[in-house]
């Protein structure tokens, strides 16, 4: 199992339509070697976690600019945890105030990133947390 | 997930998506279970019916999957999608992007849709895409699109996994030498000309026709239907569902189908008796390392590796024939 892939949903939820940042991060994930679902704009979480569950993804990370990040992380992650998928990681990106992200991590997301951060971490990040369950 | 337990599989067949998308990861991830899951599914089959689609890169075969798709779920049909994207040869990841030409089916429960990267499978499919539609059929899903990587000329895995390919093509790709030229020009159950709106699709039918003209049987059945489209416009996609449709059924009828699967199993049955002798053989000789020590030695002298070979495979003869030997008595 040791060479098994990273298998990774990448998402815009709700309206918003800047999706540099969401198509650089899933590069990055992509040269370094893991399987990227690009989800792209406009999405709700019910198709967001409809995918994962298809794909049986390890990772989701949203991308929100818009400032709806509260609602859209737990709407997805209680969607997650109805469908089976609680104890793979929900990570995301974009303009997330650090008070608000104290908030998410009582929820279940894990490490959120912001502009100028390294991709390398975030690529270690999520080789480090990504679900490695058997089968 | 070797060892898979019953419950899993009672989930499985009462319509858990979660355990159908397992099994596919397993199918991907790990060889080893393939017999324990083949053994369970296989008589769990209803006989879905697989439907290629392949082109070259950029032709629309996303946006074509899903207005067919769309058109089956509509007929009544549950519907699965395999869209394979390739592999990096370089980093070994993939960027999966099918899914965003297939958006408006992501709220159908009809509709199941796994995206693969194509890993080591180099004829357009990755190695897992034939067992991940086998999966798909024992789920229950009975019209299965199976999308293949951007192709050029001469990737036709798909023609072995699905008992009909639909060809997508789009004007402005080259003439009528390219159309002349074997592959996956012959593959083709029905060209679907997309993009149809642009400059050139004339052009693009011209060489169709002279092909059909010089043409007109190809191996005892009529030349492929040509339909003409704009699946982004959605505009004759009746036509082409339609006539996906009529072949599917003259496929059925016809008793292609069944040879079709005949020589699926046919060729399930070969390569895995090679894979498993192959591994015996090279578990007892370590092959793996005495034949890198003879590559080495005959770049050295400039052998031919026939020699090597005849020895080892007549090493391989008599352990057969001892093992015979040994039953008999």
């Amino acid at each position: 199992m040791a060479d098994r892939k990273i298998k990774v949903i990448i998402a815009k939820p709700g309206l918003d339509g800047h999706d540099r940042g969401a198509k650089v991060v899933a590069r990055a994930l992509v040269e370094a070697g893991m399987e990227v679902v690009y989800l792209g704009l406009q999405q709700t979480p019910e198709s967001i976690v409809r995918a994962a569950v298809e794909e049986d993804a390890d990772v989701i990370g949203l991308s929100i600019l818009s400032g709806a990040h509260m609602t859209n992380f737990r709407r997805v992650r209680e969607l997650m945890l109805s469908s089976g998928l609680g104890d793979r990681l929900l990570t995301g990106g974009g303009i997330i105030p650090t008070k608000d992200q104290e908030k998410l991590q009582e929820m279940g997301v894990g490490k959120v990133f912001g502009p100028g951060d390294d991709l390398q971490e975030i690529v270690e990040y999520i080789r480090a947390n990504a679900r490695r369950v058997p089968g | 997930m070797t060892f898979i337990p019953q419950v899993f599989w009672e989930d499985f067949f009462k319509g858990g998506r979660l355990a159908c998308a397992r099994l596919i990861t397993a199918v991907e991830n790990e060889p080893e279970a393939l017999p324990e899951i083949l053994d369970r599914i296989i008589p769990g089959q209803k006989g879905g019916l697989r439907i290629g689609v392949t082109g070259p890169p950029g032709v629309g075969k996303s946006t074509v999957t899903a207005a067919l798709a769309r058109r089956a779920v509509r007929a009544g049909h549950s519907v699965g999608i395999l869209a394979v994207d390739p592999t990096s040869p370089f980093s070994g990841g993939a960027f999966l992007g099918d899914r965003v030409r297939m958006q408006d089916l992501s709220d159908d429960h009809q509709v199941f849709i796994r995206s693969m990267a194509s890993r080591d499978g180099h004829g357009g499919l990755s190695p897992a895409t034939p067992y991940a539609a086998d999966i798909l059929d024992a789920f229950g899903l009975d019209r299965i699109f199976i999308e293949t990587v951007g192709v050029g000329q001469a990737e036709l895995d798909v023609l072995d996994c699905s008992d009909l390919v639909v060809l997508v093509l789009q004007p402005g790709t080259g003439d009528v030498i390219q159309a002349l030229k074997a592959g996956i020009i012959e593959a083709a159950d029905i060209f679907l000309v997309n993009k149809s709106d642009l400059q050139g699709t004339e052009t693009l039918l011209d060489s169709l026709r002279f092909l059909m003209d010089i043409s007109p049987v190809r191996k005892g059945r009529p030349f492929p239907p040509v339909v003409e489209a704009s699946a982004l416009l959605d505009k004759g996609m009746d036509a082409a569902s339609a006539e996906v449709e009529r072949l599917i059924q003259d496929c059925v009828g016809s008793g292609r189908y069944r040879e079709k699967r005949r020589s699926r199993l046919e060729r399930e049955i070969r390569s895995a008796i090679q894979r498993e002798l192959w591994d015996g053989y090279s578990a007892l000789a370590g092959a793996g390392e005495s034949i890198r020590a003879v590559a080495e030695a005959l770049i050295e002298k400039g052998g031919s590796p026939y020699p090597y070979i005849h020895e080892a495979c007549s090493r391989i003869r008599i352990q057969l024939v001892d093992e015979r030997d040994s039953r008999g008595k």
